[in-house]
């Protein structure tokens, strides 16, 4: 075996070069070459089994997200349906239309009250939900809020720069949806027995149309309050701005009854 | 403890090298334990000094005078190369200011000078594999650099002539600061693997010492040792000296194993215990700390190593980690040392790869003379509660933390390295990310590798 003409300046001299060199110099060439090569400096972790991590803490970062892309989903395909010509008419056929398309996804997603929660505060601070529209947004969450798996739902909306439309929208009885926040007009429309805490104000049409279960707002109320209301309670902890035409029920601020009552018509200012 | 380690053949030398640190125990060097490995107890100034005989270490042993510093590497050195004590005196050389180069090295064969030749009378400090400076740190830093050569490769020069040792350890001992002693040049510190402290036994241990005899003349032979200096002073060639040397070497181990019970090594055991510490590796863990500990006495993410005249800049990110606590740079003979010393100690207990356990314990005694630490950190930290010398200490403490934090992130940071090795394997990869200095580092490896 000859050795290769030597180019490096790491080879012998050109007086060694033309000697014979011994099997044991070769040898010892061979090592040296090798001990020349481009040594790869993580070498003894060639065979390490990478893994992913899969930290509990990953793990939980991961399903939540599972869980969100699908709540999202789920209101993209409502807002495709539903809010096509992006100004979405506050008719009582339209929400409840709009109700039962949110219903039929929810009823497909495995989610919990936080992940609610979530999604509530993704819809105005990531870039993943293109249209915050307050209308569908409320029907979705009510929907969300009715089909969760918890009895006591907590929704912090307090950082929210919108208020949300519709919360609370036929809850059902057993369930308590607590809002730590404000919310926009229609708040508890159709409730259906649940109990709804608004621990800020609430804005016109609260309560209308519902059946049964009570609304308590801690601040202010707008006006129509108990639209079409058939039962229930509504609680009031500051002012009442107007009342609505009140079918059944009971309307109270401050702890005191306002509706019904002597002094009470509809709309009245005071 | 033989059946640990099922996949290792079992020669006996390690049982033999076992008998020779409890018979130096027993009766040569009384000390207590001072540190465990795997439950297992050992005194370690007699375990280093036995692993930097048996793997051609180098040593410093500090100490306060009379606690058996130059002693306790004399008996172990004594058996483990089959040298009466008479030799390693002989050969010994003894930091002094007014020492020389001819009294360490060699000097001019007078005779034949007068005859015109130039020839070099070796010293035995230089021929003999046992090399051991006596209070080191007395000898000024001029002198000190005499010896750098000589302890870093093993080679002498004198003259024009030079001998090359193929088998040597170098222990030196040195006292604390005092009026007479300068510091050890930061290129000679660095040169030492280990360091220790021959500490005080205890009171009990200490007035037993007081109360017996020497035990010098255990290890004493005065025919053996006449033959071996002669032997020395001859004018035959180094290599030629060396096997007679090893002869006679033989015959007074054979006299000890008589006398006492205890078989020293002959040189083809220690070559042979060489060869199967050299076959074993890190595993994954103990590389991946090692590497972590490393990172964290290197690493500067603003001027991108630690430099002894740079300081850290306020605000930096990486302000929890030791690199903001030290001045120096962790030099490539650190690796080497570390490495080269948890080999002994797996090799010693019967294991068949160096882990992390015997990695956290010679690291702080290869780390502790070779780290400058910051002012505020000293003034900060000396006054602890402690068991150890400040440098051992501290290099404990930074062995500790480092472990909690490999505690915490070893698998996160084996894959960070697996990554690196695939993609230095070509796969298209991205390096992973996590808050410790070696991120960066691996990041930077795998930025700069050859295309």
């Amino acid at each position: 075996m000859n050795l290769p003409s030597p180019r490096s300046p790491f080879t012998g001299s050109s007086r060694s070069r033309r000697m014979n060199p011994s099997s044991t110099d070769r040898k010892r060439v061979g090592l040296q070459r090798a001990a020349l090569t481009t040594k790869n400096p993580f070498e003894e972790f060639k065979t390490f089994a990478f893994q992913k991590d899969d930290i509990p803490l990953d793990r939980i970062v991961r399903s939540t997200e599972e869980v969100m892309d699908h709540i999202r989903r789920g209101y993209e395909k409502l807002l495709e349906e539903e809010a096509k010509e992006l100004v979405w008419m506050v008719q009582y056929n339209t929400i409840i239309k709009a109700y039962e398309v949110a219903e039929k996804y929810v009823k497909q997603i495995d989610y919990t009250a936080e992940d609610i929660e979530d999604f509530c505060f993704a819809l105005e601070n990531t870039q993943k939900i293109p249209y915050f529209i307050p209308g569908p947004a409320g029907v979705y969450i009510s929907a969300l809020s009715n089909y969760a798996k918890e009895d006591e739902i907590d929704l912090k909306l307090s950082e929210l720069k919108t208020e949300i439309n519709l919360v609370g929208f036929r809850l059902p009885k057993g369930k308590r949806l607590v809002i730590e926040g404000d919310t926009g007009d229609f708040t508890g429309i159709g409730m259906e027995g649940g109990e709804l805490l608004v621990e800020g104000n609430a804005k016109n049409w609260t309560g209308a149309g519902m059946r049964s279960g009570r609304v308590s707002v801690k601040k202010n109320i707008g006006l129509h309050t108990g639209e079409w209301m058939m039962g229930g309670e509504i609680h009031v902890g500051g002012r009442v701005r107007g009342l609505g035409n009140i079918v059944e029920g009971k309307v109270f601020e401050k702890d005191k009854l306002v509706y019904p009552g002597k002094a009470r018509y509809p709309n009245v200012y005071y | 403890m033989m059946e640990r380690m099922p996949g290792v053949r079992k020669n006996g030398y390690r049982k033999q090298v076992k008998e020779i640190y409890q018979f130096i125990s027993d009766h040569l060097y009384f000390n207590r334990p001072d540190i465990e490995v795997k439950g297992e107890r050992y005194n370690s100034s007699i375990l280093f000094s036995l692993i930097t005989a048996l793997n051609k270490g180098k040593e410093l042993i500090i100490g306060e005078p009379g606690l058996g510093k130059t002693t306790s590497v004399e008996f172990v050195c004594s058996l483990i190369y089959q040298f009466p004590l008479g030799v390693i005196w002989a050969s010994e050389v003894s930091g002094h200011p007014e020492q020389t180069e001819e009294k360490i090295i060699g000097r001019p064969d007078l005779g034949k000078l007068n005859q015109g030749e130039e020839d070099v009378v070796w010293t035995n400090f230089t021929q003999i594999p046992v090399k051991i400076v006596d209070e080191i740190n007395r000898l000024p830093e001029t002198k000190q650099s005499m010896i750098l050569d000589g302890v870093d490769r093993g080679n002498w020069e004198y003259l024009n002539e030079m001998i090359i040792n193929d088998e040597y350890c170098l222990f030196a001992t040195a006292n604390y600061q005092d009026g007479g002693t300068n510091t050890i040049i930061a290129p000679l510190v660095d040169r030492f693997d280990a360091m220790v402290e021959s500490r005080h036994p205890g009171p009990n241990l200490s007035f037993l010492i007081g109360k017996g005899k020497r035990k010098d003349h255990l290890l004493r032979h005065l025919k053996f040792e006449k033959d071996i200096h002669r032997i020395l002073k001859s004018k035959t060639a180094y290599e030629k000296k060396m096997p007679r040397v090893e002869e006679v070497c033989n015959a007074f181990g054979e006299y000890v194993y008589e006398v006492l019970g205890v078989k020293p090594l002959q040189k083809h055991d220690r070559d042979q215990i060489r060869a199967e510490m050299e076959t074993l590796d890190l595993d994954q863990d103990a590389s991946a700390f090692a590497r972590m500990l490393l990172a964290e006495f290197s690493f500067c993410e603003r001027y991108g190593q630690k430099r002894v005249v740079e300081n850290c800049e306020e605000g930096c990110h990486y302000t929890g980690y030791f690199c903001r606590e030290i001045k120096n740079c962790a030099s490539n003979r650190l690796p080497t040392s570390m490495k080269q010393y948890a080999q002994g100690l797996a090799w010693l207990l019967e294991d068949p790869e160096i882990d992390i356990e015997h990695m956290k314990s010679v690291i702080p005694y290869t780390l502790a003379h070779r780290v400058q630490w910051k002012d505020e950190i000293l003034s900060q930290r000396e006054r602890s509660k402690r068991d150890d010398p400040l440098p051992i200490f501290l290099a404990k403490e930074a062995v500790r933390v480092v472990s909690q934090r490999f505690r915490e992130q070893s698998e996160h940071l084996k894959d960070a390295l697996a990554v690196g090795s695939r993609i230095y394997q070509g796969e298209s990869m991205e390096p992973l990310e996590g808050d410790h200095p070696l991120y960066a580092e691996i990041k930077k490896d795998v930025d700069g590798r050859p295309s």
